[in-house]
Parts: structure tokens; sequence; C-alpha cells
């Protein structure tokens, strides 16, 4: 076996021309990349969006820079390396199996990329994932088709448009009271998915105000399409003031149930304790005692909740009575305590909700 | 008329008797290049069936509001194209079809080690993919080729039958995956140790053990949603106390590994198309066989890179995210081994090397959008997208389906006789160059500046680029009709093929075309690799192959 | 493959082919086993995963599970496995009486075990607390992998049944009977998901 050890013929004007060619092609992509206006075609709404496009910069540039050297020799190869009508028909080319050192430049350099891309995108990461602190708390709900919304103090839901705040850090909780949808904001550059069951959280600051669409991104059914209707509104704190004193007192009669099938206050008239022990035992011990009040697991211990008059009143500020649990239960709860899952993601029936109110009941 | 094997009496010396019969011929046959060209055809049927669907996709979305089919067909239309093309077309056409085809001759084998079980495989797979498209008389899926529950427990009957289809085509990936696996350790000609094997047996003996392993795992996960839809059994239903992200852990644990199904025989079909078109000898053999090993290995830790957006504990997302950057090192590997391949050679513009040239240059891109897609800040942006859509088709098409062209160019003669057309075959390719990058280049931007995928209406403000990918993927269509008619055309009209007409140096070129049921009537012994163009072929024992002279048959049936 | 070896063919030469053959059944085999693995291991990932989504286990309302009944039904199992090894070994050896007898001992321990299940379910499905196979996660995971593990079990019996036939005819010599290799493999695979699923359902 002929094994070509020699400096191959060809590494000579014409390589390093065409090399020079494609080193300045991907110098041009780098600086298209780099300077590439993102944010005209869609603006940062949060601050962690900016990061975002630079890593999207950064993998396009240097992802352009790779393309165009792999397509360049490849074209360059094709056609330099051609077999010519003058060569004899059983003409072969150089029989080269391997190289050694270039072997090992061309492992070596991608692996030292992987650890600068790594090192790039925890960081980023990091920004997106962790570091944002605490803020108000939102929670927004996916539906068969639309997203509703949920703030601490305003009773119900607001189904039309999710308002924010500019420069108030947020803590949105996720859920869905059906399928998984996708809950986007392209302009935020996140997304995260509302599982019915879980409650997923991503924090971010808003930082521009406008008017930006919210997508559905995970197929929920046949109006799936549709569901790229809604907006969320970033604006200033005293327009968002307002908004939400409109959005309080257009609630303040609602019944503090999740409108069911009917859309009523559940019936608590129905609601067997045994039932509900069990109910309570399969559901809520993973977070709550029956303990005194502040024997914590995750929510409060609940023993007298609805007799004891030395308790503080319900989480949310409501005395408790059975009607107001029965609402902590159906709605859940979002608020600087913390979040309680709603009826749907704790996977609670109408009569599971009235079952457990009559075992509650039965607590001294 | 010397023979150097050694002639022991087993497998490699037992020749049985001609099948008679047309039934025993070409129907219930044994022989795995019957059933190679079996796998095809019906593969490429399909591939029909779903490439139509595709068009009808593309017709909805020339308009912002669709208005050609109403949104439930939609749905089911495109899920139906997804689970096809993955599961009726790419796997069967690389794994049953063109590895059936081609690696038993390679190693110098007579067959595959269990040629019942061979056949059984194949006639599975067109009983699922009728099964499959019947869904559409039922309510088809809708939720796309991944039917995440909850939503897909609350699809039509078709879902059901979804499951049961896609089950059954697993049953027959596994028993392939078996047959090659076995085969490969096996029934190697002697001489042939595994650093003289064929890059494209490499590629399916880094393909079979996942065939094998993998699709075992989405039998189960589509077992339980089948059970739960029919019998109420929960898994995946959180009202019941079941989990809709085990539904995306169990799933992906098989579709990630199945990528790799999908481009593993891939890079195999490329590393023999370039060396034989290039006259020379493919650069980097040991490396790109390691390579798709280490690919197949580390595609079974990277599943999550798909749930990003599912709620996973942060902590958990980060090895995923770096495992899936590691996946890159060996795949860039073979793309600069086979670019240097290219270096020095006399490169000859056959149809198949278009395609592979092609292949390499899209692949990455491809590759490219992976890295992308594998930072998870960037994918909490485009998950969900078509950002993703143009990603996958990139792999799928400009790599999987341009390595299945090419791979049907080179060995159509090696099966027929016959040379396809090459004026056709250069206007296939570039028709379908320009058409395929037309359609789904934009996709990327689309998906960056806000359109979801999986969607029968959109944003007005997407339409211009919506409408040129449809414009341009009817070119790609027109293409690909180029394509049949040169096949069709060519089995009756096409030039005389002859044993060797590339001049390549793998086993199955220096036998007939087509070559007898025997594959051999002697089993060679390999003594080097296959890619030294200019020397003397590696191999001691082929001088009957061509001549006419009758096979030493064994007495005996079958 | 000693044992191989003495397969002869009709000339009373060293059967090379059937050598080979059976070097190729016997891997194409053991991969089987290992994707059958795979299946239960998807089924025990579902259950542990489920198991774990913190609602308590078992869930309220579900009928425990008698664990001493089960740890009795699984000596049978395993007695059983013992059995067919010592039936293996005395095929080899040309004991072909213990053969058959442990054999059909096999065969009696195997049908005694999925009397066993069948007795269990029974007690779920008509107990204190009616638990069946959409009772829940917990009766999707128990049903679906013990019933899974049982069907193994019901093709197993069934399968070594045709062994006794088959030798009775003769058709299994001592140089070639990998029909009754392959099916000690087998057994064997069985008793050890076994020991797996007793383990995480009745111990954990």
């Amino acid at each position: 076996m002929v094994e070509n050890r020699a400096q191959p013929v060809g590494l000579g004007r014409g390589f390093w021309t065409v090399t020079t060619i494609l080193a300045v092609l991907s110098i041009a992509a780098i600086v298209f990349w780099s300077i590439f206006p993102l944010e005209t075609y869609l603006p940062a709404a949060i601050v962690t969006a900016r990061q975002v496009d630079h890593l999207f910069r950064f993998m396009a540039a240097t992802g352009s820079a790779l393309w165009i050297f792999v397509a360049g020799y490849l074209v360059y190869f094709a056609i330099a390396f051609r077999a010519k009508a003058s060569d004899p028909p059983d003409a072969v080319g150089l029989q080269i199996h391997d190289n050694h050192k270039l072997e090992f430049w061309w492992t070596l350099i991608p692996l030292l990329f992987v650890i600068l891309l790594s090192v790039v995108s925890v960081r980023i990461w990091y920004e997106v994932m962790l570091r944002p602190e605490n803020g108000i708390v939102v929670e927004a709900i996916g539906h068969q088709f639309y997203f509703s919304f949920r703030y601490s103090d305003i009773n119900g839901e607001v189904t039309d448009e999710m308002h924010l705040p500019l420069n108030v850090p947020v803590t949105l909780n996720l859920t869905s009271a059906d399928v998984i949808h996708g809950f986007w904001v392209p302009a935020m550059r996140l997304k995260n998915d509302t599982v019915p069951g879980l409650v997923t959280t991503i924090k971010f600051t808003p930082r521009l105000t406008g008017r930006f669409p919210i997508i559905c991104t995970q197929f929920c059914g046949v109006l799936h399409s549709e569901m790229d209707k809604q907006v969320l509104v970033i604006e200033p704190k005293a327009a968002f003031d307002t908004w939400y004193k409109m959005w309080q007192e257009k609630n303040a009669h609602a019944s503090n149930a999740l409108p069911a099938a009917g859309g009523q206050a559940v019936a608590l008239a129905g609601g067997n304790a045994t039932a509900g022990k069990q109910v309570f035992e399969q559901k809520c011990t993973a977070c709550h005692k029956l303990a005194p009040f502040n024997e914590v697991l995750v929510g409060p211990g609940l023993a007298g909740v609805l007799h004891d008059p030395s308790r503080p009143n319900l989480v949310n500020g409501q005395p408790a009575t059975p009607q107001n649990v029965a609402g902590i239960l159906q709605n859940g709860y979002t608020g600087s305590m913390g979040t309680m899952p709603n009826a749907t993601a704790n996977g609670l029936s109408q009569q599971d909700i009235a079952n457990l109110v009559a075992f509650l009941d039965t607590l001294k | 008329m010397a023979v150097a094997a050694v002639h022991s009496g087993g497998i490699a010396d037992h020749i049985h008797p001609e099948p008679q019969g047309f039934v025993r011929r070409y129907v219930f046959s044994l022989d795995h290049k019957i059933i190679g060209i079996q796998y095809i055809i019906t593969g490429f049927v399909f591939f029909m069936l779903s490439g139509l669907l595709a068009e009808v996709i593309r017709t909805q979305l020339l308009n912002p509001n669709g208005g050609f089919v109403a949104a439930d067909t939609y749905n089911e239309v495109y899920s139906v194209h997804g689970s096809a093309m993955v599961w009726l077309v790419v796997i069967p056409l690389l794994t049953g079809g063109f590895g059936n085809l081609v690696f038993p001759v390679q190693i110098g084998a007579r067959d595959v080690a269990f040629p019942w079980l061979n056949m059984l495989s194949f006639w599975i797979f067109p009983v699922a993919g009728l099964m499959l498209f019947s869904s559409f008389l039922m309510g088809a899926p809708t939720a796309g080729w991944m039917e995440y529950p909850p939503v897909s427990l609350q699809g039509e009957a078709g879902t059901s039958m979804w499951c049961a289809a896609i089950f059954l085509v697993g049953v027959s990936s596994t028993i392939t995956g078996i047959n090659f696996v076995v085969t490969i350790l096996k029934m190697r000609a002697p001489g042939m140790t595994f650093t003289r094997m064929p890059l494209f047996v490499w590629g399916q003996f880094a393909t079979a053990p996942l065939l094998m392993i993998a699709t075992t795992a989405l039998a189960a996960a589509l077992a339980a949603l089948f059970i739960e839809r029919q019998f109420g059994v929960p898994f995946y239903d959180p009202t019941k106390g079941g989990s809709p992200v085990m539904w995306q852990h169990m799933f992906w644990f098989y579709s990630h590994p199945a990528v790799y199904i999908m481009i593993l025989p891939a890079f195999g079909i490329i590393s023999e198309v370039l060396p034989t078109f290039s006259r020379k000898s493919i650069f980097g053999y040991k490396l790109i066989a390691f390579s798709s090993m280490s690919i197949a290995l580390l595609g079974f830790m990277v599943w999550a890179h798909h749930m990003f957006t599912s709620g996973l504990a942060p902590f958990l997302q980060l090895p995923f995210m770096i495992l899936t950057y590691v996946i890159a090192i060996p795949t860039g590997i073979k793309i600069f081994s086979w670019t240097a391949t290219l270096f020095g050679g006399k490169i000859h513009y056959t149809t198949a090397m278009l395609f592979a040239l092609g292949f390499i240059g899209l692949f990455t891109i491809g590759g490219i959008t992976g890295i992308f897609l594998a930072a998870i800040p960037f994918d909490l942006h485009v998950h969900g997208t078509y950002f993703v859509v143009g990603h996958l088709h990139y792999v799928l098409v400009g790599g999987s389906l341009m390595a299945i062209f090419a791979g049907t160019y080179y060995w159509f003669p090696k099966m027929s006789g016959r040379l396809m057309n090459e004026t056709l075959g250069h206007w296939h390719f570039w028709l379908f160059f320009l058409g395929f990058n037309g359609t789904f280049i934009p996709m990327h931007w689309l998906g960056v500046l806000g359109m979801p995928r999986e969607v029968a209406t959109y944003d007005p403000q997407f339409a211009f680029w919506n409408r040129f990918e449809s414009v341009a993927s009817y070119l790609m269509a027109f293409s690909i009709l180029l394509f049949f008619v040169n096949v069709l055309w060519s089995i009756r009209n096409g030039k005389r093929a002859g044993p060797n007409p590339w001049g390549a140096r793998t086993l199955e070129w220096q036998i007939p075309s087509p070559p007898h049921y025997y594959n051999f009537k002697h089993v060679p012994t390999v003594y080097g690799l296959p890619y030294d163009f200019g020397q003397p072929l590696p191999y001691k024992g082929l001088e009957e192959e061509l001549t006419d002279s009758p096979p030493p048959v064994t007495a005996g049936a079958h | 493959m000693s044992v191989a070896s003495l397969a002869r063919d009709a000339h009373g030469e060293v059967d090379q082919l059937y050598i080979e053959t059976r070097e190729l059944r016997l891997q194409g085999f053991l991969l089987f086993l290992i994707s059958d693995c795979v299946l239960f291991s998807s089924f025990i990932f579902a259950y542990l995963y489920l198991r774990n989504s913190g609602q308590g286990w078992p869930p309220p309302g579900i009928q425990r599970l008698d664990v001493a009944f089960a740890a009795w039904n699984s000596v049978v199992l395993f007695g059983s496995g013992a059995t067919m090894h010592y039936a293996l070994e005395n095929f080899k050896h040309g004991n072909w009486m213990r053969y058959m007898w442990f054999l059909l001992a096999t065969i009696v321990l195997g049908a005694g075990f999925l009397g066993g299940q069948a007795f269990e379910y029974t007690h779920l499905i008509y107990g204190e607390h009616v638990t069946w196979w959409g009772s829940g996660i917990f009766g999707a995971s128990f049903f679906t992998l013990t019933g899974m593990h049982g069907f193994h079990v019901f093709i197993g019996v069934c399968y070594l049944t045709v062994l006794v036939l088959q030798s009775a005819a003769g058709v299994y010599t001592r140089g070639k009977f990998f029909g009754i290799t392959a099916g000690t493999l087998y057994w064997h695979f069985v008793d050890v998901i076994w020991v797996v699923l007793f383990s995480i359902f009745y111990l954990l």
C-alpha cells in the first residue's frame, strides 16, 4: 500500500489563495453577525433577551465561519482536483490515508471551541435561569385555547392581555388547566411549557415598554394555530397600577372559585369527610401536616384550620370559612407567601374539594 | 483455478439450491438483496405519499389564513407526514433497504445471520405503513409525530392506530438490528478484521445496536399510551396521578438515538461514494469508524435536549447541553475527513458524487443549527418554532435523503445491471439543491422572529417567506419526480452497467450485476482495506466470480 | 464449544454448519433477551418515576400487597430456575430420565407461580379496596409490569411443554440441543426480571 508522506502536491498557490478568500469571507460573516441589528426585527423586552442575542450572534458568527471554510474547501477541491479529459482512464489520486498532525488539530480545535461555547452558554444560562431575583408573582395558565393570568391581589383571572410594570422583577409561574401549552414571548427570548399537574417558573425583569405577542409553541389541539393573538403589555408602573386597579374592581365580585364547567362557586353540601381524608392523604401531605400552623412542610400545618380561633387568616388574607378554603383549593394561590397549586394542577375535582372541606371541618 | 479459501464445511461453504417460482424468488424471498429491494421500493412508495402530504402542508401555508384544508385536517397531515418520513421512509430505506442490499456482500457473506427473520422483518413494514395511513379513515393523529399527552389522550381513534402502527414497525426495526449485529460480528469473510471493514459496514454496525435497544424503549412508551387511551390505565394523565413529562422522557430516550439511526448509515454511504469518485483512499478511516461508534454511544445520553422547556430542574439541563456539544466533535472529524478525501483526488462528477458533495455542505448546516439548539438560552427562544423545522430538514433531507439519493444512483447499477441516466440525474441534483435550500433556509429566520411550528395559519408578517418556501418546495418536488422517472426508465432502458461501472473496490463490485443469489461462488479471503486505488485488490479467491462456471451448490434443501 | 463439537452430520463428520449456525442463534437469542430487558427497564423507569412524583406510596385507597405470599411465590419461581438448570445439566451428561423429570418439575413450578399470580390478582381485584389495572398509577404500573412478566412466564411454560414433546420424539441429541439451551436461558431471564420486580414492588 502506497502511502504518500511527502508534502502533497496542491498545497500551492491555489490552495492559499482560496484559504485567504475564505478567511476574508469568514471575517465578513463574523462582522456581519456581530453588528446584525436583531433588535430592529425583534425587540428585546427583558434584560436577559440581549444576552441571548449575544449568544446567538456568537454562534452565528462562528458557525458561519466554520461553514464557509468547509463548503469553500469542498467546492475548491471538487473543482481543482476534477478528473480532466486528458487523464488516462485508470488515473488515481494521491492515496493519503491520514495525517496525524492535521487530525490532531482538527480534533483539538473543535474541542477547544466546545469548551469555549460551554463557558459562554453556561454563563448566559445562569443569567437567564438562576440569577434573576424573585419578584412580583404572576401566574400564567394555559387553556385550550388561550392563556389566563392571575395576580396576587386580583380575584379570579385576567383573560385577555398580560400586563407587567417596567423594570420590576417578575416571578412567572406557569401551569395548565388541561394539556401542555408553550408560553412564549419572542421579545423576551424566553419560553416555558405550561404543564398540567406541574408549576414551572421563569424569572425576568422587563426593560422595554410595548405590546409583545404571546404565542403558544406546544401543539395543544385543533385551535393551536389561533393561540397567538394575546399580548404582553409592558408599561410604566403608574399605567400598570391603573390597569391593576381596573381589574381588581372588575373582578371584585368574581367568585373566588375557578370557573368550572358551570362557572359557579363550589357546592360544598355533598362533601364526605372520610373521602376527604383519603384525598388529603393522597394529595396534600406532600406540603401540609395535620399539625399546628407553625409546623411548616411547604405550606402551614392545617390542624384546626376552620375552628381554631388562634390561627391567623388564610394565606390570601381572607378569614377561614369553608367557602374561602374551597376558593383557595380551587383557585390556588400565588403571592408573596409562595404558591399553592390550583385544583387542576392538583388534580382535584369539584367533589374532591367538597370532600376535603368536609374533612378539614372535622379538625378541631 | 487455485482457490485460496479453506473449505470448512460451514456457512460460507453452504450454497443452497436456487429458489424456484416467482413467489419464492421475489415475494417471500429469503435473499437479503431481494429483501433490500423490497424495502427500498416500499420505502419510496411511502416517501411519495408522505411527500404529497408535505405539499399539502406547503400549499396550506401559502396564505397566512390557510384555506387549503381545515385546521384539523392540516394537523392530521403534518402529523402523518412526520411519522411516515421517520418510520416508514428514512429508517427503513437506510437500514432494511440499503443495509440489507449492500453490507452482507461487502463483508463477503452469503446472506445475513437470520434470513427468515429478515423476511419477516420486511413484511411487517408495509402492513404497519398501511395501518398508519389508514388512520386517516378514523381521525388521524393530530399532535405531530411526537404525540405529547395529555393532548394525544384527546385524539381520535387514529391516534391509537398510530401507536399500534409505530409499535409494529418498531418490531421490524428491532429484529433487523439483532440480525445485523450478529451478521457483522460472526459472518465476515476470512481475513476481514474490523479494521478492514468498509465504512458502510461500520455505519450499519453503529446503527444496529441503536435499532435493537432504543426502539424497544419507544415500544414501552407507545404501549403505555395505547392502553391509557383504550383502557383508561393512567400513565400520563396528570388528573389521575400520571405524568405528561414522563412521556417526553420515554419518547425522546428513543427518538434521539433514532435520529442517529437516520444518519449513521447515511454517513456510511457517503464514505463509500467519496473515495470511489475521487479515485483515492478515504482519509482518516480509523477516526471515521471510531467516530461512528462514539456518536452512537453519545446519542443515548442527550435525549433531554428536546425537553429544555418542559420544566426540568435547571441543573439537570446542563449536562445534556454539554454532551450535545460534545457530539459535534466526532461529527466534525467526519466532515473534515471527507473534505480531505477530495484533496489530491481525480474527481468524477457522477450524480452519486454530486449528492455526496451536497450532503457534506448541507448536513454541516444542519449540524451547526443543531449546536444552536443545544445552547439552552437560545433553545428557550426557538424551541417549538420553525427554527427547529429548518434544522431537522437540513439534517434529514439535506443529510439523510441526499445520501439515499446518492446510494440509489451508486448501487442501482449493481442491483439492476443498468446505469441510471446521468443527464436526468444532474437535473435532479441541481433543481433539488435549489428547491431544498429555498424551502428550508428561511425557516430559521422565521423561527427566530416568532413563527411557531405545527400551525395551520400564521401571522401575516411571515407571509412573504412562507410563499417563497412553498414555491421552492414545488421545485424540489418536481426534481424528485425526475428522480422517479429516471429510476423507472433506467430499469428497462439504462445503459448496461457490467460488474463494476465505477471502478470501485469493495466486494460487491467484484461480482456480477445483478449478483447471483448466492453472492459468491467462493467466499474470498480479505487482506486489506478496499480504498487504495491504483493498488491490486486486497482479495484472494475471486477468480471465478465473473466467469460462467456453475456455483458449487450444496445438495439438500435450504 | 466442546459440547457443540459433539454435533455430527449424517456421515458422522463434525457438523461445522450446525456449529456455526448455533453460534449465530445463540448470539441472536442473547441480543433478543437484551432488547426484552430494555422493554422491562422502560416500564420499570415509568413505575419509579411515577412513584416518585410525591403522592405517597402506595396511594391511599389501594389494596396493600401481600409480601409474604409473594415471597413464597418467588421461591416457587426460583425453584423452577434451579430445576431448569439441573434439567440442562442432566441432558448434557446424558441422563435422559432425570432430564425429563426436572423439565416437568420446571413446568409444574412455573405453572404454580402463574397460579399464585392469579390468586394474588384475585385478592387485589376483589379485596377490601378494589384495585385493578385502571386504579391510578399503582394499578397501571403494578399490573402492567407483573402482567408482562406473567405473560413471559406463560410463554415460557408453553415453550417448555413443546420441549417435552420434542424431547420425547427424539429431536434433541447430545450434540444438537440448542432448543433446550435457549429455553434455559429464557427461563433464567424470566427469573432475573422477577428478582427486580419483586424488589421494587414488594420490598421497596
